[in-house]
């Protein structure tokens, strides 16, 4: 394939991948999963900024080593054959059973909040569809997609207004009353939520300015930072410590606050409207993903992609007990981590094989 | 030829929606909706659940359906009210909870509100209420001039100007400030007269137990130490040399600032209330001297006289009841570094030494010279 065919993303697209992956469910529950450090919470989305802005650097640095390889080219490349093939398997599967995790994870809010009385099969079925006519519109359609996304949700910040009003600032004083287990707990269960700017690695090639990636993506990263900062502010003034650690999708309770003479349940806007993030990132892995199984198995098949969906849905819908669903879901968090300091390893490798890689 | 097929499968599809199976779902009119919850005390283990349904049909007698049942668990009593009822019971239209005020004396209200807030269904904005005695006769009671028990029951909970003292919990506020350790409940207390409802007073809770009634003009002094920006009219009975003074202030904005000494051992806080209204009516013997702006200005250093004299009073009350409803403890843990227990906000408001400093502004005497 040609390098300009290829190359398809501008700016805006990389802004707006970056930032839209990263804002799936897990916005949703952040303020109780950094709920073990009690009112000082909200200082951690920034650490997370930090932190995200420290691992990405690797990432495109390694890219921009091979400006026409996506990841799992790269790790064929650095690792030999055999061990590449074995490592993007893996990686392939991450990206499976993560976004199987997100969309079981809105499917379980979905029944326990909008449609109690019903299945959630045919809602699956659908959202996979859909998925699966994104996807197949390659990323630049997930990237234009990412961008409506944005647009469309970002007027919900506006359903956290009464919040605010009733909220009490004086949470916000900074404190510093944890201890350093705590601020482990929260820094682990609350990353999770930030995932998704690794993706990058996979989507570099289609850059069209690779040199200025690194900035375009940072953006991306510091709006979703922003959001989540802003998430964790309007919780903590408008909860008690009680309330952050025991109410589940806190921000759904935020919208609840919400006094609309014409709409009793702000709450159920907000959740419908979700779908929209949900959707932009959970296409973008499994195009991902698509593009691994591509790269192992050097065939392009249409089928691979319903064979994805087709694997999410008996994820999702599995006769397993939530409890190993739930085990299944952490597993592949701890690897979604593994993969953000992957590039740093590849880098190492990269520095010891350069010379033989080089050839 | 391709998009003739197309478009007469389309239509068929269109209107083979029709036969399809009728979806396992309740028609609106087999549901319940329930308006008001009221929950009585009957022992330890049970508890009478009391709902109040609209009802719809033109050719019901009554136009509310009202069920009782014993229960122990409130789910488990929906369930029996189910088998009761011809409907099935929704909680999407719920807007009061009532709650007697043995039951809420036994702690057991947090349990309860707490399985509504579980509850999806259930928004954030229902009101909870104590009732003296009993709170399924004020459901069952009779209101001649009243559309409807739970429409009457609503919109006297709601927020209005001059039921402002009425702290109008909702479901939000009332798991916010009974699981914050440093401010305790405050429910409207309503009882029922005849034919009429009266909010009486203020319930304050310690811990999870109703501990104390106050009156409205307490609860009064409980907003304006929140913060709240409108208040509710004031009354005034003023001593200050002029013989027996009544006035009435009214469409007041308050501002409060308290400042603490940020040291939990000796507690000290300062509050500055600055409260600006129109003086609506004057009873009294300065009752002809009030037209130039200096009898005013006398006037309102009375008023703060006698407003730091109440404030001061109801405080040191709470002190030896050793319950903070208006959240003074917090401006102590906002500095206060470590884990906040209900514990300390009793030793710091029993050690508590307060400075009242009111400022009042009339801004008018009313159109009339």
């Amino acid at each position: 394939m040609s390098t300009a065919k290829l190359k398809v993303l501008n700016r805006y697209h990389v802004i707006f991948l970056a930032q839209s992956i990263m804002i799936g469910t897990g916005i949703l529950s952040l303020p109780q999963k950094m709920s073990s450090m009690g009112y000082t919470q909200w200082l951690v989305p920034i650490i997370f900024g930090i932190t995200a802005t420290l691992t990405l650097w690797p990432m495109v640095w390694l890219c921009s080593k091979y400006p026409t390889e996506h990841l799992f080219r790269i790790n064929e490349i650095l690792l030999g054959k055999i061990i590449g093939k074995a490592i993007n398997l893996f990686f392939v599967l991450q990206f499976i059973v993560f976004s199987a995790g997100i969309i079981s994870n809105y499917m379980h809010l979905i029944q326990s909040t909008a449609l109690p009385e019903q299945t959630i099969t045919l809602p699956v079925i659908c959202l996979l569809l859909l998925l699966i006519y994104i996807v197949s519109g390659g990323i630049k359609s997930i990237a234009r997609f990412c961008m409506m996304t944005f647009f469309i949700t970002i007027p919900m910040v506006y359903f956290t207004r009464w919040a605010i009003e009733k909220g009490e600032f004086s949470h916000l004083l900074p404190l510093f009353n944890f201890n350093a287990k705590q601020f482990f707990d929260a820094f682990k269960d609350g990353y999770l939520s930030i995932l998704g700017y690794e993706l990058i690695m996979i989507y570099f090639p289609y850059i069209m300015d690779q040199k200025k990636a690194f900035r375009h993506s940072l953006i991306g990263i510091w709006i979703s930072i922003f959001l989540c900062f802003f998430t964790t502010v309007v919780s903590v003034i408008y909860y008690s410590e009680w309330q952050l650690k025991n109410v589940e999708f806190s921000v759904l309770n935020l919208f609840k606050a919400g006094e609309f003479t014409f709409v009793e349940r702000i709450d159920i806007i907000g959740i419908t409207l979700w779908v929209f993030l949900i959707l932009s990132s959970v296409t973008a892995y499994v195009w991902c993903a698509k593009i691994g199984i591509d790269s192992v198995f050097k065939k392009k098949k249409i089928y691979i992609l319903y064979l994805i969906a087709a694997i999410i849905f008996v994820i999702v819908k599995m006769p397993f007990s939530r409890e190993v669903q739930e085990k299944l879901f952490a597993a592949s968090n701890y690897i979604g981590y593994m993969l953000i300091i992957w590039p740093v390893i590849l880098m190492l490798v990269y520095a010891v094989r350069k010379k033989k890689v080089e050839q | 030829m391709n998009k003739k097929l197309l478009c007469i499968i389309l239509s068929l599809l269109l209107l083979l929606v029709g036969c399809a199976r009728k979806e396992q779902k309740v028609p609106l009119e087999d549901i319940g909706m329930v308006g008001t919850m009221a929950f009585d005390y009957i022992d330890d283990k049970q508890m009478k659940l009391t709902v109040a349904i609209p009802q719809y049909s033109p050719e019901a007698q009554k136009n509310t359906q009202i069920f009782s049942v014993a229960t122990d668990l409130v789910s488990n009593g929906i369930v029996e009210i189910e088998k009761l009822s011809d409907k099935k019971i929704v909680f999407n239209q719920l807007r009061v909870v009532l709650v007697n005020e043995e039951f809420a004396r036994k702690g057991q209200v947090r349990k309860v509100i707490q399985h509504l807030y579980r509850n999806a269904e259930v928004g954030n904005k229902v009101l909870i209420a104590i009732a003296k005695d009993n709170a399924e006769t004020i459901l069952k009671g009779d209101y001649p001039d009243k559309p409807n028990i739970n429409f009457y029951i609503n919109d006297l909970l709601e927020p209005s100007i001059n039921t402002a003292f009425n702290p109008n919990t909702n479901v939000h506020d009332f798991i916010y400030t009974i699981s914050n350790p440093v401010i305790d409940t405050i429910l409207p207390y309503i009882e029922k007269l005849d034919d009429k409802l009266e909010i009486k007073g203020v319930a304050i809770f310690k811990g999870s137990h109703m501990h104390e009634l106050i009156k409205p003009e307490e609860a009064l002094i409980i907003q304006a130490l929140q913060g709240r920006k409108n208040l509710a009219p004031l009354h005034l009975d003023l001593h200050e040399g002029h013989g027996e003074e009544k006035l009435m202030i009214d469409l007041i904005e308050s501002t409060v600032n308290i400042q603490s000494n940020k040291d939990i051992e000796s507690p000290k806080i300062t509050i500055n209330l600055n409260i600006k209204g129109t003086l609506s009516e004057y009873k009294g013997a300065r009752e002809y001297e009030l037209k130039t702006a200096e009898s005013i200005s006398h006037l309102e250093k009375d008023v703060n006289k006698q407003l730091k004299e109440d404030i001061t009073k109801f405080l040191d009350k709470l002190k030896t009841m050793d319950v903070d409803p208006s959240g003074l403890s917090e401006k102590f843990r906002m500095y206060y570094h470590g884990k906040w227990t209900t514990k300390k906000t009793r030793e710091l408001i029993r050690k508590l030494n307060t400075e009242v400093h009111v400022k009042t502004s009339i801004i008018s005497t009313g159109t009339l010279k």
